[in-house]
């Protein structure tokens, strides 16, 4: 089976040319700034980026605010070049990646199986990733009416903003990269294992054909990713990529005519060193959920929601941006999770949903990774509470997900004494309680309310019919008996999965839709691969599954060059 | 409630906590190290206008690895040796010494409640 075979000769694609209209590069920045064809004249794309850097950037007031009106365009200002007696020391790579993660450490490595000597620079003092299940599709396994059937599905979980070649790309070379990472993490000594098809027990029809899948799962928790990644980078150092860790990229190093010739780094004694790239520079440095004024421009909804990643400011972003890449259009696509307070099989079970305060909010059969919505303001910021009471193992038997029985909840419980096993101890939050008021307080919610809210839900139940929501009568449940159970989730970024616009090659384009020479984006950098509000759930592990893909072929690409 | 400060939603970096400490300085400066006989410059640095302390001038005294050996006991978890950071976070991600100090675990980990001097 192959990719989609490219349309030749026709101008860019629908995403391509929407991102290139609508996205924010640094022509339209200094367009809109300086009010017109004078700036882009000036400093726009004719002018070297020296002079462009030059250049004092203009002051974003009376434009360009973002709809709240709290972030303005002024959070990229391109830095002065940093001159070469501020240099240290140059080194010189066949291909520089940058940030050892899910879709860095993969590229390193498959480049450096492709022949290339690779340097890998590393903010942090090691690889780092999160999370635990990365996929792809088995090929073997599947009917390419399925395979397209899931593209289908994927495009419109996207609401149909995205790239569709990438998602292309994805399904067709995912099962090969996943089972890579897998057996390449193994022989750096990871725990990994292949879950295969039983870990998407609800996709293995789409629209009737038949599907097979390959899933990678770094676990149990606390072991991640991060340690899968770590594994990996022994591998990649085995095949002698070099790693410089608490080597932060800050600049890129750029040719006469804007091409990008390697990565200026800061170590950790403050010095720069300059690591040249014969064939180019792969970023892979994640999102940008740490860098505020740049959550607030693309993505305000959420301000006052909490983050579960550190570090992640977009330098990788900036980077690009510098270099003349362009962002994706404002709007851009948020992940939202709490797996860990309480059973992730619980998650999406339509028990009583109560916000922070302890009232009712939503019509439960939305899903955990939608609840994000209801929530982002700056009171709730992203915390609810699931309740239900003595009962539940019976009331809800029949629900979608798979219930925990009681012994197994105080696994999740931070008040029962013992150790916990296949959780991050420290964001377990399942409670127990003799009283509804007892448990209001272990659920951190007003206890009048929450007695209140629950007498409500009550007289809906024995209604039969959710007037207040909606629910359907199926998932109307009681809540009389002691003991009450609680679990107190709180939804916070996980990533934030838009990026910078790019081709097939995973290469950056400029803003008139010419690819960037030596550089590429991978990871949550890269764009078009979502679009909608939410990050979806339909394939478990698509994020994971795509940096490993996209990190994989780019590697081999940018080696080949 | 708690209320969500922007540098608690975001784990902002040392530098703009740094660049307001130091703005409010001179007022508030009672020291640690001052009091040990430290000297302005010794840690920000001799050129006129203090700058914010890098991480490799704690470590000119402060050995991390050691540090993190002292408090291995410390529970309910290590606060010098994490899965972050291992054993190089960054000393001013938490300790200040012209101001309060603060506990960077605690947004995310709502039960590591040290006491950070
Ligand atoms: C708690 C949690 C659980 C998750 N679980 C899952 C899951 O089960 N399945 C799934 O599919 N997705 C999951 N995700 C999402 C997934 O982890 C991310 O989408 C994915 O890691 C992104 O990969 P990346 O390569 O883009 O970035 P990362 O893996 O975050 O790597 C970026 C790297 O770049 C480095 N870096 C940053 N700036 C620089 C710089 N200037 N110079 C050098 N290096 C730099 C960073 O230190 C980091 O190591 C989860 C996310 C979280 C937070």
């Amino acid at each position: 089976m192959s990719d989609e075979p490219r349309e030749e000769g026709q101008g860019p694609d629908a995403y391509t040319r929407r991102v290139l209209e609508q996205g924010l590069s640094r022509r339209s920045f200094l367009g809109r700034a300086a009010g017109g064809a004078a700036a882009v004249g000036l400093f726009g794309m004719g002018a070297s980026p020296a002079l462009a850097a030059a250049v004092k950037e203009p002051k974003a007031e009376g434009f360009a605010t973002s709809t709240d009106g709290g972030a303005t365009l002024t959070f990229l200002p391109k830095p002065k070049p940093i001159r070469d007696r501020e240099i240290s020391e140059t080194l010189t790579f066949d291909v520089v990646v940058v940030g050892a993660g899910a879709s860095g450490v993969p590229a390193a490595l498959s480049a450096a199986e492709h022949g290339a000597k690779v340097a890998v620079v590393q903010k942090a003092p090691f690889a780092l990733s999160q999370g635990n299940t990365g996929s792809g599709i088995d090929l073997a396994a599947s009917e390419k009416a399925g395979v397209e059937a899931l593209v289908a599905r994927l495009i419109a979980d996207s609401n149909h903003r995205c790239d569709p070649k990438l998602i292309r790309q994805w399904a067709y070379h995912s099962g090969e990269a996943v089972r890579w990472v897998i057996d390449r993490a193994k022989q750096g000594g990871a725990t990994v294992v292949d879950q295969g098809s039983p870990a998407q027990r609800a996709i293995l029809k789409v629209n009737g054909y038949s599907m097979g899948y390959v899933t990678s799962f770094f676990g149990p928790k606390p072991y991640t990713t991060g340690d899968g990644m770590r594994a990996l980078a022994k591998t990649a150092e085995k095949a002698g990529v070099k790693f410089f860790f608490q080597m932060p990229a800050v600049q890129l190093v750029q040719g006469r005519s804007g091409e990008v010739q390697g990565v200026i780094a800061r170590g950790h004694d403050g010095k720069y060193r300059k690591f040249l790239a014969k064939k180019g520079v792969i970023l892979a440095t994640g999102d940008y959920q740490n860098n505020r004024a740049m959550s607030d421009y693309f993505i305000p909804d959420v301000k006052y929601l909490e983050r579960k990643q550190m570090d992640r400011t977009g330098d990788g972003f900036a980077l690009a941006y510098w270099a003349g890449g362009v962002f994706e259009p404002i709007g851009h696509t948020k992940m939202l999770h709490d797996f860990d307070a309480g059973p992730a099989s619980m998650c999406d079970m339509p028990f009583l949903a109560v916000d922070r305060k302890g009232r009712r909010f939503v019509n439960e059969t939305v899903e955990m990774s939608l609840l994000n919505n209801y929530l982002k303001d700056a009171e709730n910021a992203g915390h609810y509470s699931q309740v239900f009471d003595a009962d539940y193992m019976t009331q809800a038997a029949t629900w979608p997900g798979k219930l925990v029985p009681p012994e197994g909840l105080k696994n999740y419980m931070p008040d029962e004494p013992g150790p916990k096993k296949g959780v991050f101890e420290s964001q377990v939050n399942t409670h127990k309680a003799g009283t509804l008021e007892e448990l209001a307080r272990k659920l951190e919610v007003d206890p009048a309310t929450l007695v209140a809210t629950v007498r409500r839900y009550n007289e809906v139940v024995a209604s039969g019919k959710d007037s207040d929501f909606g629910k359907p009568a199926s998932f109307l449940a009681p809540i009389l008996k002691a003991p009450f159970y609680g679990i107190h989730r709180r939804v916070r970024v996980s990533a934030i999965c838009s990026g910078m616009l790019v081709d097939e090659h995973h290469q950056a384009l400029n803003a008139d839709g010419k690819p960037i020479k030596g550089l590429f984006l991978v990871g949550n950098l890269g764009g078009g691969f979502y679009g909608g509000v939410d990050y979806p759930l339909t394939v478990f592990g698509l994020s994971l599954g795509r940096c490993y893909t996209f990190g994989y072929l780019t590697g081999r690409h940018v080696a080949r060059l | 409630m708690t209320i969500l400060t922007p540098s608690r939603i975001l784990g902002f970096g040392l530098a703009g906590l740094l660049a307001a400490s130091l703005g409010a300085a001179p007022a508030a400066w009672t020291s640690k190290h001052a009091a040990r006989g430290v000297t302005c410059v010794q840690c920000h640095g001799k050129s006129g206008k203090p700058t914010a302390v890098p991480f490799r001038q704690c470590q000119g005294c402060h050995d991390p690895a050691d540090l993190a050996a002292r408090t291995a006991q410390a529970k309910p978890t290590n606060p010098h040796l994490n899965r972050h950071y291992g054993t190089q976070t960054d000393c001013t991600r938490c300790h200040h010494e012209h101001k309060a100090s603060e506990n960077l675990c605690l947004p995310c980990h709502t039960r590591f409640t040290f006491k950070v001097p």
